[in-house]
């Protein structure tokens, strides 16, 4: 159980006790719309748990070829759903205004992620109340092509806009808007395939935030976080396979792993953790996960049977066994908060933005096997976070891109500089040797990291 | 205690004891530990709960909310920051019959309350109670009528009368420097657009959607109303005007030697955000987007004016109360301090930075200090149920003109509208099934 007087202990190399002594404060609540509590004083309307980056993990059968050329960051959090690229970066060689920028577009308003297929880049944007998904080339972020379709910008105390990421598969790519607008495109002309609204057609409720959770392919299904605990339907046609009860669903991205009975998938609903087996829809085990606002955003981060839970607004993080169809609690403490993007596992280690927006985050890392507060530091206030195998890859809340030593002694920021101006809450991707960074306001640039 | 405690206290009230014997009862009371429930135990009430924890001489004793999520994490944040476990509630009737409080905190919705701070008083609690003191005005003057008549303290939530700059800024403002004051201009503005209907669902299971209406219509569910999102529906709370308003018009009255403004005019409405829609399929927030009210003074015009689009523009705050004089133009802002800026030009700006408790920019810890202190010399505490009641029937006369469509002369002794029925008639609102309106 966490207890304040352990936490200086964990962090000593690292924190000032300015930072001890607020830490039983912080680690609390995390109300979102205190963001932009300028404006709303007392309760402003409704908060902004946003889902922006969220983050899964290990994998699911994972994609044969790996260690020659690296694979395109095809959906959330990459190849291998660990926010982790396989490239390596270049960075010694960078100077101190950063990466050179290769280009830089408007997207629209929102969080999501940029995807990969090939010279292809998608990923979506909001104005004016329309959604639209773009197609990007990613030499010159030229647009090849786009679609646009009527979602309210949907600005429950952030700046709203679409939070989902989109999924490329071969030559098809899927998205997801806030509203459970669910498209299928073809990735070389964005031709329509099919779409459906997932929540009409599952008969499910919308959560606060709307959808967020990214489609995740697994074999000819597409599983979505909508509803209890997921929906799935046909890839190829947006028919429904099956669908869960008409509950909150929360906001992380689906993550698959492999079990002698099939591939189970490691959902975040509204109010706890399911693990479902992704052929049925049916529940094996259920971790209950209570939060403030009914946010489990953060992507649950997979290791076998382990799976990695971790929450901001009040709960904390805990590391399950689900081997054997329920849910065994290895350890279970409140000191690693991850609030809307999830953390990224490099060999023992995790490494994640601990607390919340309103007061003010850490960059941690943690032991994965037993929860250990390796180090924090309040450099980074606030943003979202991938990985190459050596680096942390930082977007600070804003703007400020940080690429950080991958190592549980210490925090070593071995570059910094400006890449965006306003608020950034999505992680960095790192793709064909180029790094992209979004801004919530629709700024997208495109840096030649090597 | 069995009693008929409550019983005891009215009776003890209408004959006066009480005024008597408070003095030996507070004595006793000093550096006592202050049994208390929280009702309402969202973001906001939280936050007073843990300023008060902060403060030493309470205990937690009960919380009470009727999403139960929120009220298992509160009483979660309770056992890891006190060690006790205190009990949950999600009517805060059972609370207070089953348990023996001396000090209630009221954070619900607005149109809560009257009816939380009342049956609180009634059970023999001191009250701390966030602004407004009604969604109606007769709600709030019936608070003060049974804090009164139960001898209890009532603190309501206006901490910007005890925050650093507020009462530096204050005593600026009557150093004279200023000049002569002719007007004043309250405003909140922020960014937004167009508001499209979100679609009704069912209440989240934790939630208690009924109770959550209470006495309001029981409106759809939407998601865009809980968690957080009340105060944009006017059956539980009245726009901006009746949220930050509440705090900018407490500034003009403590600034100012008039009690009550004498002629209240506004308009507005939902331009931009559109008209507002209510189906059994969907629904928008039903409060103005922007509106404009004017308060006419004996002798001087203040006015109030809210905006949720364009942003801040040429101007560098978003929000506060600009005072108007002779001397020059003072603004009292928010996490931006306060500011002078003389009529000549050739003076220098005269500035004062904000101090708060982080990171919600409040001065809780001041307020609940004064709350305690009342408690135990018997005075009046700084924001008085009284104070909070002046402040709030300003915003809430501002709405009634807003829905009349008219002008109002308000006659702030007897509490009426002049010679206009139909408007005194919005003095109370109709309560649901079988709540009861509270009685002056």
């Amino acid at each position: 159980m966490f207890s304040p007087g352990r936490v200086p202990r964990l962090i000593a190399s690292f924190s000032t006790h300015r930072v001890f002594n607020r830490l039983p404060v912080m680690l609390r609540r995390l109300p979102l719309f205190l963001l932009l509590y300028t404006l709303a004083c007392p309760p402003a309307p409704a908060a902004e748990p946003e889902p922006a980056p969220a983050e899964p993990v290990p994998a699911e059968p994972a994609p044969a070829a790996e260690s020659a050329a690296a694979a395109d960051w095809h959906r959330f959090r990459g190849p291998h759903l660990d926010g982790v690229s396989r490239e390596s970066l270049a960075v010694d060689r960078w100077t101190a205004e950063g990466p050179p920028e290769k280009w830089r577009t408007d997207v629209g308003v929102g969080f999501s992620a940029v995807v990969i297929g090939g010279q292809r880049l998608v990923t979506l944007g909001n104005a004016d109340n329309v959604d639209t998904v773009v197609c990007l080339d990613t030499a010159t972020g030229e647009r090849i092509w786009d679609h646009a379709y009527a979602s309210p910008t949907d600005a429950n105390e952030f700046e709203g806009g679409p939070t989902s990421t989109p999924t490329i598969e071969g030559d098809r790519v899927w998205t997801l808007s806030r509203q459970g607008d669910l498209f299928c495109f073809d990735l070389a002309g964005g031709a329509v395939q099919w779409s459906i609204n997932v929540a009409d057609a599952a008969d499910v409720r919308i959560p606060t935030w709307g959808f967020a959770g990214s489609p995740l392919v697994v074999e000819d299904a597409l599983i979505l976080n909508v509803g209890d605990a997921g929906v799935a339907v046909d890839k190829a046609t947006g028919a429904v396979l099956w669908s869960s009860d008409d509950k909150d669903a929360g906001y992380a991205t689906p993550v698959p792993r492999t079990t002698a009975s099939g591939t189970e998938v490691v959902i975040g609903s509204g109010r706890s953790f399911v693990g479902v087996d992704a052929a049925t829809g049916r529940i094996r085990w259920r971790q209950r996960w209570l939060t403030t606002f009914g946010c489990n955003a953060a992507d649950p981060i997979l290791d076998g049977s382990r799976v990695l839970l971790s929450s901001a607004y009040n709960r904390g993080a805990a590391l399950l066994d689900v081997a054997g169809e329920q849910a065994d609690t290895l350890w279970k403490h409140k000191d690693f908060q991850t609030q809307l993007g999830g953390g990224v596992k490099l060999g023992q280690y995790v490494y994640g933005i601990h607390g919340d927006l309103a007061r003010g985050g850490q960059l941690r890392c943690i032991r994965y096997d037993d929860g250990t507060v390796q180090w924090s530091d309040d450099r980074v206030e606030y943003g979202a976070l991938s990985a190459t195998e050596d680096h942390l890859l930082v977007l600070s809340q804003d703007g400020q891109l940080l690429v950080i030593e991958a190592a549980p002694e210490a925090c070593r920021v071995k570059h910094h500089s400006r890449v965006l101006r306003g608020k950034c809450w999505t992680a960095p991707v790192l793709s064909g040797g180029q790094l992209y960074c979004r801004s919530a306001d629709g700024q997208l640039v495109c840096l030649e990291a090597n | 205690m069995t009693l008929p405690r409550r019983t005891f206290l009215q009776a003890a009230a209408a004959t006066g004891v009480m005024l008597q014997a408070a003095p030996a009862v507070r004595a006793q009371n000093k550096g006592k530990t202050y049994r208390t429930a929280l009702i309402g135990s969202g973001w906001w009430g939280m936050n007073i709960l843990r300023e008060a924890l902060a403060g030493g001489n309470i205990k937690v004793v009960a919380l009470c909310d009727v999403d139960r999520d929120k009220l298992e994490i509160a009483a979660e944040e309770v056992s890891d920051l006190t060690g006790d476990t205190p009990a949950t509630f999600t009517d805060f009737r059972e609370l207070l019959d089953e348990r023996e409080i001396d000090i209630a905190i009221v954070a619900t919705p607005d149109h809560w309350h009257a009816l939380n701070t009342i049956a609180a008083i009634e059970a023999g609690a001191h009250v701390f109670v966030e602004k407004p003191t009604g969604h109606t005005i007769l709600e709030s003057r019936a608070m003060i009528e049974a804090a009164r008549a139960n001898q209890r303290v009532v603190q309501v939530g206006l901490h910007r009368r005890m925050g650093p700059h507020y009462v530096s800024g204050m005593e600026f403002l009557r150093s004279g420097q200023v000049g002569d004051i002719g007007m004043v201009r309250m405003f909140v503005h922020s960014r937004g657009g167009a508001e499209l209907p979100t679609r009704n669902s069912a209440p989240p299971e934790q939630l208690d959607w009924d109770m959550y209406c209470g006495p309001a219509p029981l409106r759809p569910f939407c998601r865009k109303i809980h968690p957080g999102g009340f105060r944009h529906f006017l059956d539980f709370a009245n726009g901006t005007l009746g949220d930050w308003g509440v705090h900018w018009l407490d500034q003009l009255l403590w600034w100012t030697d008039e009690k009550y403004p004498r002629e209240i005019y506004s308009t507005g409405g939902r331009p931009v955000k559109g008209p507002p829609v209510l189906t059994d399929k969907e629904q928008t927030t039903d409060a103005p987007d922007s509106q404009i009210a004017t308060y006419q003074f004996e002798s001087f015009t203040a006015t109030w004016e809210h905006r949720q689009f364009g942003g801040t523009g040429p101007e560098k705050t978003s929000v506060g109360c600009y005072f108007y004089g002779t001397g020059g133009i003072f603004h009292m802002g928010w996490r931006d301090g306060w500011t002078f800026y003389p009529a000549d030009s050739k003076k220098p700006i005269v500035h004062q930075d904000a101090q708060h408790k982080q990171p919600d920019g409040h001065s809780i810890d001041l307020l609940w200090a004064d709350f305690l202190q009342a408690i135990e010399s018997g005075r009046r505490p700084t924001c008085d149920v009284q104070v909070g009641h002046d402040a709030t029937t300003m915003s809430l006369l501002g709405m009634l003109s807003l829905k009349l469509g008219r002008s109002v002369r308000w006659d702030g002794e007897q509490e009426r509208i002049l010679n206009d029925p139909q408007a005194n008639a919005l003095l109370k609102r109709t309560y649901r099934g079988d709540w009861q309106y509270p009685s002056v």
